[in-house]
Protein backbone atom coordinates (compact mmCIF):
# COMPACT_ATOMS: atom_id res chain seq x y z
CA UNK A 1 0.00 0.00 0.00
CA UNK A 2 2.54 2.33 0.45
CA UNK A 3 4.72 1.58 -2.64
CA UNK A 4 1.19 2.50 -4.12
CA UNK A 5 0.57 5.54 -2.81
CA UNK A 6 4.43 6.87 -3.49
CA UNK A 7 4.50 5.56 -6.92
CA UNK A 8 0.55 7.57 -7.24
CA UNK A 9 2.54 10.93 -6.13
CA UNK A 10 5.27 10.12 -8.50
CA UNK A 11 2.77 9.31 -11.47
CA UNK A 12 0.55 12.78 -10.64
CA UNK A 13 3.62 14.59 -10.47
CA UNK A 14 5.28 13.36 -13.72
CA UNK A 15 1.06 14.24 -15.24
CA UNK A 16 1.18 17.72 -13.86
CA UNK A 17 4.31 18.22 -15.37
CA UNK A 18 3.01 16.41 -18.32
CA UNK A 19 0.00 18.87 -18.56
CA UNK A 20 2.31 21.81 -18.21
CA UNK A 21 4.46 20.89 -21.17
CA UNK A 22 1.62 20.17 -23.50
CA UNK A 23 1.34 23.97 -24.68
CA UNK A 24 4.91 24.22 -25.85
CA UNK A 25 5.55 20.21 -27.24
CA UNK A 26 2.04 18.78 -27.56
CA UNK A 27 3.32 15.13 -28.77
CA UNK A 28 5.44 14.91 -25.29
CA UNK A 29 3.41 16.16 -23.65
CA UNK A 30 0.25 14.11 -25.00
CA UNK A 31 2.49 10.61 -24.63
CA UNK A 32 3.74 11.71 -21.30
CA UNK A 33 0.11 12.21 -20.30
CA UNK A 34 -1.09 9.04 -21.69
CA UNK A 35 1.80 7.03 -20.01
CA UNK A 36 1.30 8.86 -16.63
CA UNK A 37 -2.49 7.87 -16.64
CA UNK A 38 -1.93 4.37 -17.62
CA UNK A 39 0.53 4.08 -15.24
CA UNK A 40 -1.27 4.84 -12.39
CA UNK A 41 -4.25 2.33 -13.95
CA UNK A 42 -1.56 -0.18 -13.17
CA UNK A 43 -0.11 0.67 -10.07
CA UNK A 44 -4.14 0.39 -8.85
CA UNK A 45 -5.26 -1.95 -10.87
CA UNK A 46 -2.07 -4.69 -10.37
CA UNK A 47 -4.30 -7.70 -11.82
CA UNK A 48 -5.00 -6.12 -14.91
CA UNK A 49 -1.17 -5.11 -15.55
CA UNK A 50 -0.44 -8.83 -14.96
CA UNK A 51 -3.02 -9.64 -17.46
CA UNK A 52 -2.09 -7.18 -20.03
CA UNK A 53 1.71 -8.09 -19.87
CA UNK A 54 1.07 -11.67 -20.40
CA UNK A 55 -1.22 -10.94 -23.41
CA UNK A 56 2.16 -9.00 -24.56
CA UNK A 57 4.21 -11.45 -23.77
CA UNK A 58 6.31 -9.52 -20.67
CA UNK A 59 5.41 -12.12 -17.99
CA UNK A 60 4.70 -9.84 -15.52
CA UNK A 61 2.71 -6.69 -14.42
CA UNK A 62 5.92 -5.20 -12.25
CA UNK A 63 7.95 -5.26 -15.22
CA UNK A 64 5.10 -3.79 -17.66
CA UNK A 65 5.01 -1.06 -15.34
CA UNK A 66 8.71 -0.75 -15.29
CA UNK A 67 8.86 -0.46 -19.34
CA UNK A 68 5.82 2.17 -18.69
CA UNK A 69 8.69 4.34 -16.07
CA UNK A 70 11.27 4.19 -18.72
CA UNK A 71 9.04 5.12 -21.72
CA UNK A 72 8.00 8.16 -19.68
CA UNK A 73 11.84 8.82 -18.55
CA UNK A 74 12.95 8.56 -22.47
CA UNK A 75 10.19 11.50 -22.91
CA UNK A 76 11.03 13.83 -20.22
CA UNK A 77 14.89 13.31 -21.41
CA UNK A 78 13.82 14.49 -25.03
CA UNK A 79 11.60 17.08 -23.51
CA UNK A 80 15.09 18.39 -22.00
CA UNK A 81 16.55 17.92 -25.01
CA UNK A 82 13.80 20.46 -26.94
CA UNK A 83 13.91 22.92 -23.95
CA UNK A 84 18.10 23.20 -24.37
CA UNK A 85 17.17 24.06 -27.92
CA UNK A 86 15.03 26.76 -27.03
CA UNK A 87 17.34 28.47 -24.96
CA UNK A 88 20.15 28.17 -27.93
CA UNK A 89 17.69 30.27 -29.82
CA UNK A 90 17.45 32.54 -27.29
CA UNK A 91 20.77 32.61 -27.11
CA UNK A 92 21.40 32.83 -30.92
CA UNK A 93 18.81 35.68 -31.09
CA UNK A 94 21.25 37.18 -28.77
CA UNK A 95 24.22 36.89 -30.29
CA UNK A 96 22.87 38.39 -33.52
CA UNK A 97 21.59 41.63 -31.85
CA UNK A 98 24.97 42.16 -30.50
CA UNK A 99 26.55 41.51 -33.94
CA UNK A 100 24.68 43.35 -36.07
CA UNK A 101 24.52 46.18 -33.34
CA UNK A 102 28.87 46.15 -33.18
CA UNK A 103 28.83 46.02 -36.92
CA UNK A 104 26.47 48.69 -37.76
CA UNK A 105 28.43 50.91 -35.21
CA UNK A 106 31.43 50.27 -37.28
CA UNK A 107 32.99 48.82 -34.41
CA UNK A 108 36.16 47.06 -35.64
CA UNK A 109 36.17 43.09 -35.73
CA UNK A 110 38.72 41.64 -32.91
CA UNK A 111 40.09 38.50 -33.53
CA UNK A 112 39.95 35.85 -30.17
CA UNK B 1 18.74 44.87 -61.31
CA UNK B 2 20.74 46.70 -58.49
CA UNK B 3 24.13 45.15 -57.54
CA UNK B 4 23.68 42.40 -55.24
CA UNK B 5 25.16 41.80 -51.33
CA UNK B 6 26.75 38.83 -50.99
CA UNK B 7 26.34 37.10 -48.08
CA UNK B 8 29.18 34.62 -46.65
CA UNK B 9 29.33 33.18 -43.13
CA UNK B 10 32.44 31.25 -42.30
CA UNK B 11 33.77 30.09 -39.64
CA UNK B 12 37.70 29.10 -38.89
CA UNK B 13 38.10 29.79 -42.80
CA UNK B 14 41.26 32.42 -42.61
CA UNK B 15 43.52 30.23 -44.95
CA UNK B 16 40.77 30.92 -48.13
CA UNK B 17 38.21 33.75 -46.80
CA UNK B 18 40.61 36.73 -48.05
CA UNK B 19 41.19 34.81 -51.74
CA UNK B 20 36.95 34.57 -52.03
CA UNK B 21 36.39 38.24 -50.98
CA UNK B 22 39.01 39.90 -52.95
CA UNK B 23 37.58 37.76 -55.95
CA UNK B 24 34.24 39.19 -55.63
CA UNK B 25 35.22 42.39 -54.57
CA UNK B 26 37.61 42.53 -57.67
CA UNK B 27 34.12 42.07 -59.64
CA UNK B 28 32.37 44.43 -57.80
CA UNK B 29 30.43 43.31 -55.62
CA UNK B 30 29.34 44.19 -51.60
CA UNK B 31 30.42 41.73 -49.56
CA UNK B 32 29.00 40.60 -46.02
CA UNK B 33 31.43 38.07 -44.06
CA UNK B 34 29.54 36.46 -40.88
CA UNK B 35 32.32 35.56 -38.86
CA UNK B 36 30.94 32.80 -36.57
CA UNK B 37 33.18 32.92 -33.83
CA UNK B 38 36.14 32.11 -35.24
CA UNK B 39 39.23 31.59 -33.26
CA UNK B 40 41.82 31.81 -35.99
CA UNK B 41 41.94 35.19 -37.92
CA UNK B 42 38.69 34.79 -40.20
CA UNK B 43 37.47 38.20 -39.62
CA UNK B 44 40.97 40.40 -40.22
CA UNK B 45 41.72 38.76 -43.56
CA UNK B 46 38.05 39.27 -44.64
CA UNK B 47 38.18 42.49 -43.54
CA UNK B 48 41.03 43.07 -44.85
CA UNK B 49 40.04 41.62 -48.46
CA UNK B 50 37.20 44.75 -48.29
CA UNK B 51 34.13 42.58 -46.53
CA UNK B 52 32.12 44.04 -44.25
CA UNK B 53 32.26 41.98 -41.00
CA UNK B 54 30.00 40.83 -38.53
CA UNK B 55 31.11 38.93 -36.29
CA UNK B 56 29.01 35.95 -33.80
CA UNK B 57 30.37 36.52 -30.16
CA UNK B 58 30.24 32.65 -29.68
CA UNK B 59 30.34 29.53 -32.75
CA UNK B 60 26.68 29.65 -33.12
CA UNK B 61 26.60 27.54 -36.68
CA UNK B 62 26.54 27.94 -40.47
CA UNK B 63 22.18 28.47 -40.34
CA UNK B 64 22.42 31.31 -37.58
CA UNK B 65 25.49 32.96 -39.08
CA UNK B 66 23.37 32.63 -43.00
CA UNK B 67 20.28 34.72 -41.07
CA UNK B 68 22.94 36.95 -39.42
CA UNK B 69 23.86 37.63 -42.67
CA UNK B 70 20.45 38.33 -44.40
CA UNK B 71 18.90 40.40 -41.69
CA UNK B 72 21.73 43.29 -41.86
CA UNK B 73 22.04 42.56 -45.76
CA UNK B 74 18.62 43.88 -45.57
CA UNK B 75 19.55 46.51 -43.12
CA UNK B 76 21.77 47.80 -45.35
CA UNK B 77 19.14 48.33 -47.56
CA UNK B 78 20.15 45.17 -50.46
CA UNK B 79 17.41 44.44 -53.06
CA UNK B 80 19.30 41.28 -53.82
CA UNK B 81 21.09 38.95 -51.83
CA UNK B 82 23.42 36.23 -52.98
CA UNK B 83 24.86 33.69 -50.11
CA UNK B 84 28.08 31.73 -51.27
CA UNK B 85 30.29 29.96 -49.56
CA UNK B 86 33.90 30.72 -47.86
CA UNK B 87 35.83 27.71 -48.60
CA UNK B 88 36.59 28.74 -52.10
CA UNK B 89 34.28 26.13 -53.83
CA UNK B 90 31.87 28.62 -55.74
CA UNK B 91 32.96 30.46 -58.99
CA UNK B 92 32.08 34.28 -58.83
CA UNK B 93 31.07 34.10 -62.86
CA UNK B 94 27.83 32.14 -61.47
CA UNK B 95 26.33 35.52 -59.59
CA UNK B 96 24.94 37.34 -62.89
CA UNK B 97 23.23 33.72 -63.95
CA UNK B 98 21.52 33.24 -61.13
CA UNK B 99 20.36 37.19 -60.79
CA UNK B 100 19.41 37.39 -64.01
CA UNK B 101 17.23 34.34 -63.57
CA UNK B 102 15.81 35.92 -60.65
CA UNK B 103 13.86 38.91 -63.00
CA UNK B 104 13.73 36.46 -65.97
CA UNK B 105 11.39 33.98 -64.07
CA UNK B 106 10.05 36.81 -61.98
CA UNK B 107 11.57 34.70 -59.10
CA UNK B 108 12.19 35.50 -55.77
CA UNK B 109 14.84 32.44 -55.27
CA UNK B 110 17.42 31.66 -57.99
CA UNK B 111 18.60 28.51 -56.35
CA UNK B 112 22.06 26.79 -57.92
CA UNK B 113 22.18 23.81 -58.67
CA UNK B 114 25.24 21.35 -59.26
CA UNK B 115 23.11 18.59 -60.65
CA UNK B 116 21.95 20.68 -63.93
CA UNK B 117 25.38 22.19 -64.19
CA UNK B 118 28.66 20.73 -63.02
CA UNK B 119 30.91 19.50 -59.89
CA UNK B 120 34.06 18.96 -60.62
CA UNK B 121 36.65 16.95 -58.42
CA UNK B 122 33.34 15.28 -56.40
CA UNK B 123 33.96 11.99 -54.87
CA UNK B 124 30.75 9.42 -55.04
CA UNK B 125 30.49 9.45 -51.30
CA UNK B 126 29.26 13.12 -51.78
CA UNK B 127 26.99 12.49 -54.54
CA UNK B 128 25.51 9.65 -52.89
CA UNK B 129 25.06 11.22 -49.70
CA UNK B 130 23.78 14.41 -52.31
CA UNK B 131 21.36 11.91 -53.98
CA UNK B 132 19.51 10.96 -50.39
CA UNK B 133 19.88 14.67 -49.07
CA UNK B 134 17.83 15.43 -52.55
CA UNK B 135 15.33 12.47 -52.44
CA UNK B 136 14.62 13.44 -48.96
CA UNK B 137 13.74 17.04 -49.17
CA UNK B 138 11.38 16.62 -52.24
CA UNK B 139 9.50 13.99 -50.02
CA UNK B 140 9.35 16.29 -47.30
CA UNK B 141 8.53 19.79 -49.23
CA UNK B 142 7.21 18.44 -52.19
CA UNK B 143 9.41 20.96 -53.80
CA UNK B 144 10.94 19.18 -57.54
CA UNK B 145 14.68 20.41 -56.77
CA UNK B 146 17.58 18.87 -57.95
CA UNK B 147 20.33 19.96 -55.80
CA UNK B 148 19.73 20.57 -51.84
CA UNK B 149 22.66 21.48 -50.23
CA UNK B 150 23.70 24.31 -52.23
CA UNK B 151 24.85 27.23 -50.75
CA UNK B 152 25.14 29.35 -53.67
CA UNK B 153 21.60 30.97 -54.31
CA UNK B 154 20.36 34.40 -55.19
CA UNK B 155 17.47 36.01 -53.57
CA UNK B 156 15.17 38.80 -53.79
CA UNK B 157 14.76 41.50 -50.76
CA UNK B 158 11.04 39.73 -50.65
CA UNK B 159 12.26 36.40 -50.49
CA UNK B 160 15.04 37.51 -47.75
CA UNK B 161 12.30 38.78 -45.49
CA UNK B 162 10.29 35.74 -45.75
CA UNK B 163 13.59 33.34 -44.15
CA UNK B 164 13.56 33.14 -41.06
CA UNK B 165 16.31 30.13 -40.34
CA UNK B 166 15.75 28.73 -36.70
CA UNK B 167 18.07 25.92 -37.42
CA UNK B 168 21.54 26.95 -36.50
CA UNK B 169 23.93 24.52 -37.96
CA UNK B 170 24.12 22.50 -41.41
CA UNK B 171 20.12 21.87 -41.31
CA UNK B 172 19.37 24.93 -42.43
CA UNK B 173 19.66 24.22 -45.87
CA UNK B 174 16.40 21.83 -45.78
CA UNK B 175 15.19 24.29 -43.23
CA UNK B 176 15.55 27.29 -45.96
CA UNK B 177 13.97 24.96 -49.08
CA UNK B 178 10.76 24.52 -46.50
CA UNK B 179 10.37 28.08 -45.98
CA UNK B 180 10.71 28.46 -49.45
CA UNK B 181 7.61 26.09 -50.10
CA UNK B 182 5.66 27.12 -47.36
CA UNK B 183 6.08 31.22 -48.64
CA UNK B 184 4.99 30.32 -52.08
CA UNK B 185 6.79 32.30 -53.31
CA UNK B 186 8.83 31.41 -56.95
CA UNK B 187 11.84 29.58 -57.50
CA UNK B 188 13.92 28.80 -59.87
CA UNK B 189 16.87 26.43 -60.02
CA UNK B 190 19.96 27.64 -62.25
CA UNK B 191 22.85 25.49 -63.27
CA UNK B 192 26.23 26.21 -61.50
CA UNK B 193 29.65 24.90 -60.97
CA UNK B 194 31.04 23.73 -57.97
CA UNK B 195 34.58 23.02 -57.71
CA UNK B 196 35.88 20.83 -54.79
CA UNK B 197 39.22 20.98 -53.91
CA UNK B 198 40.65 18.72 -50.82
CA UNK B 199 40.10 22.09 -48.32
CA UNK B 200 36.20 22.15 -49.28
CA UNK B 201 35.87 18.59 -49.29
CA UNK B 202 37.45 18.25 -45.46
CA UNK B 203 34.90 21.42 -44.88
CA UNK B 204 31.83 19.37 -46.27
CA UNK B 205 29.47 17.06 -44.24
CA UNK B 206 29.43 13.17 -43.38
CA UNK B 207 27.41 10.90 -43.49
CA UNK B 208 27.31 11.37 -39.20
CA UNK B 209 26.47 15.06 -40.28
CA UNK B 210 23.87 13.89 -42.46
CA UNK B 211 22.22 11.94 -39.65
CA UNK B 212 22.67 14.95 -37.35
CA UNK B 213 20.50 16.94 -39.68
CA UNK B 214 17.90 14.75 -39.79
CA UNK B 215 17.61 14.78 -35.73
CA UNK B 216 17.54 18.33 -35.78
CA UNK B 217 14.81 18.09 -38.35
CA UNK B 218 12.51 16.42 -36.98
CA UNK B 219 13.24 18.09 -33.35
CA UNK B 220 11.76 20.73 -34.93
CA UNK B 221 8.36 19.38 -36.10
CA UNK B 222 8.07 17.88 -32.75
CA UNK B 223 8.93 21.23 -30.80
CA UNK B 224 6.96 24.46 -31.76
Amino acid sequence: MIAQFALTMLLLAVLLYAWRQYRRAPAIGLFAMLAALVGLYFVWSPGQATRLAEIAGIGRGVDLFLYLWVVISLLMLLNLHLRLRMQMEVMTELARALAIANARGGAPARPR
Amino acid sequence: MATPWIVIAAYNESRVVGVVVAELRAAGYPVIVVDDGSTDGTAAAAGSAGATVVRHPVNLGQGAALQTGLEFALEQGAETIVTFDADGQHRVDDIPALCDALAQHQADFALGSRILGASLNAPLSRRILLKLATWFTRLSTRMRVTDTHNGLRAMTRRGAQALKLRQNRMAHASELLQQIADSRLRYVEVPVTIQYSAYSLAKGQSLGDALTILIDLIARRVHR
